[in-house]
């Protein structure tokens, strides 16, 4: 490879062309300070702190904006260099004020730090200061643009890296700042509080709002994220065992940079009064606190007894989407070796249909920075905005900044529809029309990839094709629109597909699935490994992914691997030393069902909440209470726990070591940063526990252990052999119809500021400050009909539930559609849904229902 | 307030559709605003969404260049715009004084309109004709060697 190199304080370096100076003498590991520089953002040069000498010309320049050329003589450091930046230095100082002592940013100010460095000890000029006043309510950001040094990172985070474009430069000279759109405050404005601009901020003008000051922090503790599945690698700082604050973490080859608001201002759930510390025990109708002695030796005996009397498959165990791979793993093998049962499952199975079964789209690894190269990007029944932020950014920036075009499948105006080149508005439940006649125009117009087709696949005539005209009636897509964006999506050198809960969460949702994967075969967009296109699939929780790879699910040991397989049993039965079970499992809601039914008689639930997250809350509640014995381990006493005969109180994500396995397929790190809460154990540490009170002995000692006998049992992935399958898929409308007496289709999905049902969001204080209860999403010639509108309180029945919520209007949705969050535990929206399952994967249909519509008075 | 200064619906479309020739090209941004200025005054700023959605930009960065330049204006302006020169010539021979009295003429400060919609006043730092010092321009006129009597004359109102 080509390399330039140059003389660099005396010594010679080289780097590659159209590298900077300062990117080559960081990487020569010569330090030149840099206030306007990040290395996720486009160099502007605009501190000019990291002027550095050319000693050939004389000139100064600033070394993040200027190329390496051959035979250039460079001093980071010589006299002139370090004069001119105490001026500059000195200047800036000359417009700050002098709150140092008081300021929020103590020792992490780069301003403070490099003006140390230099040794600047007295501002020699005349002060200037320049007046701002603070005026923000948001409970996450505060401004104080007195300390502004007009860097601009944060408008380039805003514009570049989040692509919200909330701030930018407003007026010049004297008065230039930052601004919002009409120099309104953030919450006024499009800001998400990403916090993203607060981590870069060189000063403390941008600061997290919090009551008292935390001085300096000297712990930080580099992890992952414990919301949605995108797996962003967060810092916490710690001081006095409290996580104090969280800013963007280093290794962030997923989020670059940037978090979103759960990411920066979600953790305070750690330090609720609300987490569990001790252990409890049911006694008569109460929950006691009890010695964990006691806790597991009721637990244990309950589950033994059960066993005994009642046979291992009337005992079953939900896993957990939100603990580690390690966790998992020793949960699954606890329900096989001790409990003797393959009823285990996890939540992930209420919104994401398994895509074990379509080879096009199993185990392939996907990296957002594919996704973030394709050509054309479909984004169909997702609103990543709310679900998973880092997806939405990388996608907006393909769009902004590569020349992507965006096909937007979705009845909402989501927020990526300013950003799509085409949007299409299907009825709901109608994907599988849309997609097999996206197919037909592929085919028909001879835009298939004949080379990919003809090598990697096979039974292409098992390929349902529909007319745009019969798709067109069905989805009520102009049959034009959908031409358009089957030749969009084809003729593309790399075309990803993003999709979402929008189309799993049906009983079509496998369906869907297929017709998707059979997209991606006719144009060899499969992706995997870094190959173009690919198909992404937005996961809620951080580690739904890891949770099925470690086969917390009735059909799967760890990697996939079949029950019904006697070899494969035969392998794990010789590490475990036990007999494994040979028939599949139930799945999640079949457990609950049977729970119903008394054919499961003993639960053991880890980190899920079925009583929220499973449809028809008030039958779920009736199943738990035919049960003889339920077991939760949870953070919080949820509506699950507060059924429960024993909760074992688990430790949180930032008091644990382990792994979980983001949407990309990727592993990240979970790291402890504080002591767990109370008496509250790992979860891993609660099984181990709970197996050895039932006479099986685990050995571990920590989760790397774990890890390595997963990786003993779970061979790395095979490259799969022989062709990929088209799949034969036909449309099949909705079971549950409109009726007379619900004229509304409410859809459910996410919020940006609350996660999952809210058990860990809704303890989050300033989250919930700044979105404190749901509402009831409603159109205005919908809310006219009903005679309803904003702020009024309404009732919301389906044939199966009721809950009631405000009104909010909006221009977002068509007629007839309202929408509502699920994340507010006080707001059970899955109690309207019936039960309702798909065919093939027994995900719950949560994403649709019809309902009705009432204004009721303030106090019900 | 003349409610003819402020923009209409009509012309809120009509700025639409200038905005919608210029679909995603960054570059027309400037030319677009100039265009929009010259056929109404000034640039409405409930027009800025749209101009940034047609051109692919953020709202704030729209607002960002036309607040830089001080020949972008997002308020309606008077039928005469006059420019006090505060230049150091001027103000050796009474320039401050001029000022004071064109304010009080008008009845405004810097940078404000009359409610007429006559007058728009401004200060200059120089306008190189210090020879005629203290100056007042009124639209592309030159008024030299100002005194009290006929900054009077100049501001003197039909039928006074």
């Amino acid at each position: 490879m080509e390399t330039v190199t140059i003389t660099l304080n005396g010594r010679e370096v080289s780097g590659h062309p159209g590298m900077t100076v300062l990117e080559l003498a960081r990487e020569s590991g010569v330090d030149i300070p840099t206030l306007c520089y990040d290395a996720h953002l486009t160099p502007i040069g605009a501190c000019r702190i990291c002027l550095v000498e050319d000693e050939q010309t004389g000139a100064l320049m600033a070394s993040c904006v200027a190329p390496i050329a051959p035979g250039m003589v460079i001093n980071t450091r010589s006299e002139r260099v370090i004069a001119h930046r105490k001026t500059i230095v000195n200047l800036m100082l000359a417009s700050h004020p002098d709150s140092c002592m008081v300021c929020d940013k103590d020792n992490r100010c780069q301003l403070r730090q490099i003006a140390a460095d230099i040794g600047i000890g007295l501002v020699e000029l005349r002060r200037l200061p320049q007046m701002a006043s603070i005026q923000e309510v948001n409970p996450f950001i505060e401004r104080d643009l007195s300390k502004c040094i007009l860097c601009g990172k944060c408008i380039r985070a805003c514009q570049e890296l989040v692509v919200e474009g909330a701030i930018d430069y407003f007026q010049r000279g004297f008065t230039a700042k930052p601004a919002t759109f009409g120099d309104f405050p953030l919450e006024s404005s499009e800001c998400t509080f990403c916090g993203t601009c607060v981590a870069l901020c060189s000063t403390g003008a941008l600061t997290e709002k919090e009551k008292t000051y935390h001085g300096t922090t000297r712990t930080a503790v580099e992890t992952t994220c414990p919301y949605c599945g995108c797996g962003c690698s967060i810092s916490l700082e710690v001081k006095d065992s409290q996580v104090i604050r969280v800013t963007p973490g280093k290794e962030d080859r997923v989020n670059q940079g940037a978090l979103c608001v759960r990411g920066s201002y979600g953790y305070d759930f750690v330090h609720s009064p609300d987490r569990l510390t001790k252990p409890l025990a049911r006694t008569e109708d109460d929950l006691k606190e009890v010695s964990w002695e006691e806790a597991l030796e009721r637990a244990a005996g309950e589950l033994k007894r059960i066993k005994e009397k009642y046979g291992p498959d009337s005992l079953a165990v939900l896993g957990s989407p939100r603990c580690t791979n390690e966790e998992n793993y020793l949960l699954q093998r606890f329900a096989r070796c001790v409990l003797g049962t393959n009823n285990i499952d996890n939540g992930s199975r209420l919104y994401s249909s398994a895509t074990e079964s379509i080879p096009a789209l199993a185990h392939r690894r996907n990296d957002l920075s594919t996704l973030e190269q394709s050509d054309v990007i479909m984004v169909i029944g997702a609103d990543p905005s709310s679900s998973a932020p880092i997806v939405e950014y990388a996608i907006k920036r393909a769009v902004r900044f590569k020349g992507a075009r965006l096909i937007l499948i979705d009845p909402r105006r989501t927020k990526l529809a300013s950003f799509a080149h085409l949007w299409l508005r299907p009825r709901i439940g109608t994907d599988v029309a849309l997609l097999n006649s996206l197919a037909e125009v592929i085919i028909n117009e001879g835009l298939l990839n004949k080379e990919f087709v003809a090598q990697k696949t096979d039974d292409l005539e098992a390929l349902v094709k529909y007319s745009t005209d019969y798709a067109g009636a069905i989805t009520s897509i102009p049959a034009e629109a959908i031409t358009a964006a089957a030749r969009l999506y084809a003729k593309a050198d790399s075309a990803a597909i993003v999709y979402g809960s929008g189309i799993t969460q049906y009983s079509s949702g496998t369906n869907s699935l297929k017709a998707l994967a059979n997209l991606a075969l006719l144009t060899g967009n499969i992706g995997g490994d870094g190959e173009k296109g690919g198909v992404y699939p937005i996961i809620r929780e951080s580690n739904a992914q890891g949770a099925c790879d470690m086969g917390v699910l009735p059909n799967f040991l760890p990697g996939y691997q079949s029950v019904v397989d006697a070899g494969v049993r035969r392998r794990f039965e010789e590490w475990w030393g036990v007999d494994l079970p040979a028939k599949p499992g139930l799945t999640a809601v079949e457990i609950i069902e049977q729970a119903k039914e008394g054919k499961i008689k003993g639960l053991y639930v880890v980190g899920e909440n079925p009583v929220l997250s499973f449809p028809n809350s008030s039958l779920v509640s009736e199943a738990m209470s035919c049960l003889e014995c339920l077991i939760v381990q949870d953070i919080f006493l949820s509506k699950t726990a507060e059924l429960a005969t024993v909760v074992l109180p688990a430790a949180s994500f930032a008091e644990k070591e382990g792994t979980f396995t983001n949407l990309e397929g990727r592993v990240n790190r979970l790291r402890k940063a504080i002591e767990p809460v109370g008496e509250s154990l790992s979860d891993w540490e609660i099984v181990q526990r709970l197996a050895e009170r039932m006479g099986y002995l685990l050995h571990f000692s920590s989760p790397q252990q774990i890890m390595d006998e997963v990786k003993e049992l779970v061979p790395h992935q095979a490259e799969l052999e022989g062709p990929l399958h088209f799949s034969r898929v036909e449309y099949v409308p909705l079971s549950d119809g409109a009726k007379e007496d619900y004229p509304f289709v409410l859809l459910t999905g996410t919020t940006l500021h609350h996660h999952g049902t809210g058990t860990r969001s809704s303890r989050a204080k300033r989250l919930v400050n700044f979105s404190p209860q749901p509402f009831l999403e409603i159109g205005a010639p919908d809310a006219i009909k009903v005679a309803i509108t904003n702020g009024d309180r309404v009732r919301i029945t389906s044939p199966t539930g009721e809950v009631t919520a405000k009104v909010k209007i909006v221009d977002t949705l068509p007629e007839r559609m309202l929408f509502m969050s699920v994340s507010f535990p006080d707001t059970p929206v899955n109690g309207l849904f019936d039960i309702v399952l798909d065919t093939e994967a027994k995900t719950p249909a949560l994403k649709s229902c019809y309902v009705k519509v009432e204004k009721v008075g303030p106090d019900e | 307030m003349n409610e003819a200064k402020v923009v209409t619906e009509g012309d809120l479309a009509q700025i639409n559709e200038m905005a919608a020739e210029y679909r995603q090209m960054k570059w027309a941004l400037i030319p677009l605003v100039q265009s929009i200025q010259d056929k109404f005054g000034y640039i409405p700023p409930q027009c800025i969404p749209s101009i940034s959605e047609a051109l692919g930009l953020f709202p704030s960065q729209v607002q960002g260049v036309i607040s830089f330049y001080t020949q972008l204006y997002t308020e309606p302006r008077g039928k005469h715009i006059v420019r006090v020169c505060r230049g150091t010539a001027c103000h050796v021979r009474g320039g401050k004084t001029i000022l004071k009295l064109v304010k009080q003429h008008l009845g405004i400060e810097e940078g404000e309109t009359t409610p007429d919609w006559e007058y728009t006043m401004e200060t200059v730092a120089c306008l190189g004709v210090c020879a005629l010092a203290p100056n007042v321009v009124i639209n592309d006129q030159v008024h030299g060697h100002m005194n009290p009597r006929k900054i009077e004359q100049l501001f003197k109102k039909d039928g006074e």
